[in-house]
């Protein structure tokens, strides 16, 4: 990849077209369960939304109000899917919007209907087959440009050897790195916990693959780990609620990882955690370095200190923060990326230069480069 | 000697002893759901409420008084008199250079949820009103260096509004309330209006009102099972206080604060790391949702900065970027004896963290704010 504007988003989400699914999936052997849109009237309004194995989603058709006339500010999101604009789900199409934003290239991870678990329904065999076709579309844009660097997604119903040969497939077909859901133990029962050993394989596959491991937003933890949503609010004000707390997932779960041995075990592998920003990373290097101290963890199977460990592995995103920008060499220059959230709600496009030099004002120029574009490059392995 | 740094911690916790509530309440009429000490199966003390275990791996909460900070007392006999003693709290006190301790229970719950629990109001309020009243009579009353705080009944509301009033007039100085009540037990949301006289008597009365991090168990990642006990309590003792940053989002998108605006909120326990990044994000956020066109007169920012104030203990970093919280909302304890407490080591953290922040907003972090807010002279 070229870099022509020292820019590089390490989390946008690549709406994938209505026929994704339906052009990869048999119809003949899924029929109606296939990801598809489909028509609803809606308080006698006709209205597209994504179904699912034949459940229709309650979502809008296309999470895209960045990508909308008037933008951020306006908060549209399209009803119909002629609505939605092609910067938003044609690979080719969408370079334009790369170049209006002056960004070299994005890491993708889904949009609707895709999130963290959606297809973690039904049958092992449906899950695979929707999951497969997602990565293969999604690699189909690696072909169109390689200023897209796509993460595949995992089954979770099946064994690891099933989820192991779809990250390989997928790595082989052009995708740099694994989104995957935090605590699979707790979005679904049954399911194991990320300190388990079951998921030894994937850890080993990812590190000798040389591809990060990702976490994105609350990696399907929102619910579980906050305040009952209240009646009372208005959308606006839940959305403000459900989106701020973002960080208290993150603020969480890497002590976990930090603890859980994965990461001194695979001391190669590497983890990004996007849509999080990082000014809460300080809380997590201070209080496990001091639970660590207080407590002696190095005699309990913690053998590295926690901030080290943190900052040999693990990457954070921000876009346009002020405060951690101001800890950045607590956090580590080195652990720090950009990222822009096209074409989400809270995406800096297409002003993003805007929230980048007002966030790292003063910052030296060397620093920049590498919190901009230099570390990302690294970590996806980006030439 | 070396110079000792006097603050006022506005975190530290007590221990209740055995007889707090077996000498208070009605042995005819509440027989074994008194709170009280008993051995277990295992052979080893737990406190029982209402005839449940409370969720405690010893028979008190005191690891940085322990010889061996890991491991709690399992019997009554091991715990050091500094726990639950007053007179010998003093002196640890002294060693840390505590001039005045605001005081949080341990059986009670940390943020006061334990008998938030029991459906029965009678027993509910009689097991409150024991806590208060011994907090008083055994602390209170040992020095005014201890600033005692009340539990309240949590539901319905009118109970709790009547048992903070009987306290305040009887020397509390701070409100505990459970931050997340609904999940104790079947009642209202907290944002409910139906709150309101809980929040409208503390400002009133200018009390605080405090939540204190780990009142709900719901909100914080379980330590993974094939943790050794020490581990997967190093990792509670993180996991809870980030466990508070969906507590102060809610609350400042709550209309609370705005409904009250002379009401102020302690958010104890909750470090300050994630604070200067959750007030400039929730900015950004309701920005973005148009909250200041939809009847917010203040940005979230605003409103924590005119009532909310959060709680270090071996906060660095954020002391640096102390703007971003506001240097009049930051607290500081020492957490003793949890073990995530500084002791023994409190004024060699504070001297380390605090190294190059300015005279006057050590003062205000150390001293000042909590001086106003639990109305202490400082003389």
């Amino acid at each position: 990849m070229q870099v022509n504007f020292g820019l590089f988003s390490c989390d946008s989400h690549a709406q994938l077209d209505r026929d994704a699914w339906t052009k990869r999936m048999s119809k003949e052997k899924w029929g109606d369960r296939i990801p598809q849109v489909v028509e609803v009237t809606e308080d006698g309004r006709i209205v597209d939304h994504w179904m699912i194995n034949g459940k229709v989603r309650t979502d809008w058709v296309c999470n895209c109000p960045a990508a909308m006339e008037g933008g951020v500010a306006r908060g549209y999101y399209p009803g119909r899917w002629e609505e939605v604009p092609k910067i938003v789900y044609d690979p080719a199409e969408r370079l334009k919007a790369l170049d209006t934003d002056r960004v070299d290239g994005e890491v993708l991870y889904p949009n609707t209907p895709v999130s963290n678990f959606s297809f973690l329904q039904a049958d092992a065999e449906f899950e695979l087959a929707c999951v497969q076709a997602h990565n293969d579309a999604l690699a189909d844009w690696r072909a169109v440009s390689d200023r897209y660097v796509p993460v595949a997604i995992i089954p979770y119903l099946s064994e690891i050897d099933v989820v192991v040969t779809e990250v390989e497939r997928s790595v082989k077909r052009g995708h740099r790195g694994v989104v995957m859901l935090a605590e699979p133990a707790f979005t679904k029962k049954g399911l194991r916990r990320m300190n388990d050993p079951f998921w030894e394989p994937l850890w080993a596959c990812c590190q000798d693959l040389g591809i990060p491991m990702q976490w994105h937003g609350s990696a399907g933890l929102t619910e579980q780990l906050s305040v009952p949503k209240w009646s009372g609010f208005s959308k606006k004000e839940l959305h403000t609620v459900s989106t701020s707390r973002l960080c208290a997932t993150p603020a969480q779960l890497i002590p976990n990882l930090l603890f859980s041995g994965i990461l001194d075990r695979y001391p190669r592998l590497k983890w990004a955690c996007a849509e999080t920003g990082f000014g809460w990373v300080s809380y997590v290097l201070e209080a496990c370095d001091h639970e660590w101290e207080q407590r002696r963890l190095w005699k309990e199977g913690v053998p590295t200190r926690p901030s080290e460990l943190f900052r040999r592995q693990i990457y954070v995103d921000f876009w346009y923060e002020k405060a951690g920008i101001e800890l950045r060499e607590l956090v580590g220059v080195e652990n720090i990326m950009w990222e822009s959230d096209y074409p989400h709600i809270a995406a800096t496009y297409p002003r993003s230069w805007k929230f980048v030099e007002e966030s790292l004002a003063g910052v030296p120029d060397e620093q920049r480069k590498k919190m901009c574009y230099g570390n990302a490059l690294r970590l996806y392995g980006l030439s | 000697m070396n110079a000792t740094v006097g603050f006022i911690s506005v975190d530290e916790h007590v221990q209740e002893h055995p007889e707090v509530w077996t000498k208070r309440l009605s042995h005819s009429k509440w027989g074994d759901r008194i709170p009280h000490v008993a051995t277990n199966s295992a052979g080893f003390e737990r406190w029982v409420v209402d005839g449940r275990e409370i969720s405690l791996d010893g028979v008190a909460d005191c690891g940085a008084a322990m010889t061996e900070r890991t491991k709690n007392p399992q019997r009554w006999s091991e715990v050091p008199p500094a726990v639950y003693d007053p007179k010998e709290r003093l002196k640890i006190m002294d060693a840390a250079g505590i001039e005045y301790a605001v005081l949080y229970p341990t059986v009670a719950g940390l943020g006061g949820e334990s008998f938030g629990r029991i459906e029965n109001p009678e027993l509910e309020l009689a097991c409150v009103q024991a806590y208060n009243d011994w907090l008083l009579e055994e602390w209170g009353s040992a020095s005014e260096r201890f600033i005692p705080q009340c539990v309240t009944p949590l539901f319905p509301i009118h109970a709790a509004e009547s048992e903070i009033r009987r306290c305040v007039a009887n020397g509390h100085r701070g409100v505990i309330y459970p931050s997340i009540p609904m999940e104790l037990r079947d009642v209202p949301h907290i944002n409910d209006s139906i709150y309101d006289p809980l929040w409208a008597a503390c400002q009133e009365l200018n009390v605080p009102i405090c939540f204190h991090a780990g009142a709900s168990s719901k909100i914080q990642i379980p330590a993974y099972e094939g943790y050794s006990r020490t581990v997967a309590a190093a990792f509670q003792s993180i996991a809870r206080p980030a466990s508070s940053v969906s507590v102060l989002v809610n609350l400042l998108i709550s209309k609370i604060l705005m409904r009250f605006p002379g009401l102020k909120v302690v958010l104890a326990e909750t470090g300050l790391g994630w604070g200067a990044y959750l007030l400039e994000y929730t900015d950004f956020q309701a920005t973005g949702d148009q909250l200041p066109q939809n009847g917010y007169d203040l940005m979230p920012s605003e409103l924590f900065r005119r009532q909310c104030y959060l709680v270090g203990w071996y906060d660095q970093a954020s002391l640096r970027v102390r703007k971003y919280i506001g240097a009049e909302n930051i607290l500081w304890s020492s957490q003793f004896p949890l073990a995530t407490s500084t002791w023994p080591n409190t004024q060699a953290t504070l001297a380390k963290n605090f190294e190059g922040v300015a005279e006057a907003d050590k003062h205000k972090i150390l001293r000042e704010n909590a001086a106003k807010l639990y109305r202490i002279d400082l003389r």
